[in-house]
């Protein structure tokens, strides 16, 4: 298979800058591959599984909500957060998962509720990505 | 009287030896945090850089493109976020930022309009509390440990005032770290979102599910991502401050006391000489 260029950029560090032959990611309209010349695409990224084809085996990784941004040049997605599977603390994500849904039960605002809904979301993503691991 | 004189001088050198100790001290801990923040402030600028890109592309490529974040309301309320430190003694650093936000805040009120603020930043929180500004949300101690969630918590409430129609407009100020020596206080705006429309390069591109969602969508992102980047970069910029203001204090510390020694060390000759003088003189009149 072919190659292209494949940069991950959160706010705190470059998570990944090489070369892969595919990717897997879950957009809000549904699972899509990636692969060397695909026509140029953007789409919003919920909280979601990634697999990534390195050496012809597929690595999988947790995105915490971004963008995938296709063009010629290189394929980029902007992530909040993103964690290799085995990286993943999953202490830590339980307990933000339990803070979360204590949350959901009280907070009587929308807003209040919508962000501990997205909470809720990253945190059963990164205790799904990690079980599969 | 000599003797008391010197007792004066030798206490003086004292003090002026534990404040250096304090200031050696400051400086010390403000270069090892400078080194850390910096890397963290450094990194921070991929994300902002490509996500900026990204939204310019697509109010780029769709003429008939519109947003709320990107039209401007007319101005009745404007919220200033302002970052500063959490501590003193870091030379002109929280200073600097506060003037700047309060010139800013000079002309929205000479033109008639309202402002609100948000302090981040114990210095802020004081500098606007004391002068009665209203205030929407404070945050202190947060500038050290700050993570992604944290800037994004924020990002979100700004966004959801926003929404709500409470405030027209978005400006944030805070300083940029642009080196160990070199800090410069920054002021920019954050909602409208300014967009730089260049028609250069228009490439076709697919956006799902259309241009306009995933723009809003990237919003509370690039928001957060901001905000995240303003605030790392304001505290490499404190330590920064921090160390250069404690390396002058020492520094100084330095010259008063060889000043000090010097007086004193005079001082000593003179007691001694005139003890000699009035030995001599006394076994002088004996004779």
């Amino acid at each position: 298979m072919r190659s292209y260029k494949l940069k991950i950029i959160t706010p705190e560090k470059i998570f990944f800058d090489g070369e892969t032959e595919q990717i897997i990611v879950r957009t809000t309209e549904g699972d899509i591959g990636v692969l060397a010349g695909h026509e140029n695409y953007v789409s919003d990224l919920p909280a979601g599984p990634f697999r990534v084809r390195l050496d012809g085996q597929l690595k999988t990784a947790a995105i915490s909500g971004g963008v995938l941004k296709v063009s010629k040049e290189a394929t980029t997605i902007l992530a909040m957060a993103a964690e290799w599977a085995d990286e993943i603390d999953l202490e830590w994500a339980k307990r933000s998962q339990a803070d979360a849904e204590k949350r959901l039960k009280e907070t009587k605002s929308d807003f209040e509720h919508r962000l501990a809904e997205l909470k809720l979301k990253r945190a059963l993503n990164r205790i799904s990505v990690s079980s599969k691991n | 009287m000599a003797s008391s004189n010197m007792k004066d001088i030798k206490r003086r050198i004292k003090s002026v030896e534990s404040t250096k100790q304090i200031t050696n001290a400051m400086q010390l801990v403000a270069s090892s945090k400078l080194r850390k923040a910096k890397e963290k402030a450094d990194s921070s600028k991929p994300f902002f850089n490509a996500m900026y890109d990204t939204m310019c592309e697509i109010v780029r490529e769709d003429a008939t493109f519109t947003s709320i974040y990107t039209r401007k309301r007319k101005a009745n309320v404007t919220l200033m976020v302002v970052i500063s430190g959490d501590r003193g003694l870091a030379g002109g650093f929280n200073a600097n930022v506060l003037k700047l936000a309060q010139q800013r805040y000079n002309e929205i009120a000479k033109d008639g309009h309202e402002a609100v603020v948000l302090p981040i930043g114990k210095k802020a929180v004081e500098y606007f509390e004391k002068r009665n500004f209203k205030i929407m949300t404070r945050y202190e101690n947060i500038g050290e440990s700050i993570s992604v969630y944290g800037a994004m918590s924020i990002a979100d409430k700004i966004i959801d005032v926003y929404n709500k129609d409470k405030i027209d407009k978005v400006e944030l100020f805070y300083t940029d770290c642009i080196s160990p020596l070199v800090q410069e206080e920054k002021h920019m705006a954050l909602i409208p979102v300014n967009i730089e429309t260049d028609k250069t390069n228009i490439s076709l591109t697919n956006y799902e599910p259309s241009p306009e969602s995933v723009f809003d969508s990237l919003i509370p992102r690039y928001i957060a991502g901001v905000l995240f980047g303003a605030i790392v970069n304001s505290f490499a910029a404190e330590q920064a401050a921090r160390r250069t203001a404690m390396e002058n204090a020492t520094d100084n510390a330095n010259e008063m006391i060889s000043n000090l020694s010097l007086v004193y060390n005079r001082a000593r000759q003179a007691a001694i000489t005139q003890e000699i003088t009035e030995i001599v003189s006394g076994a002088n009149a004996q004779e």
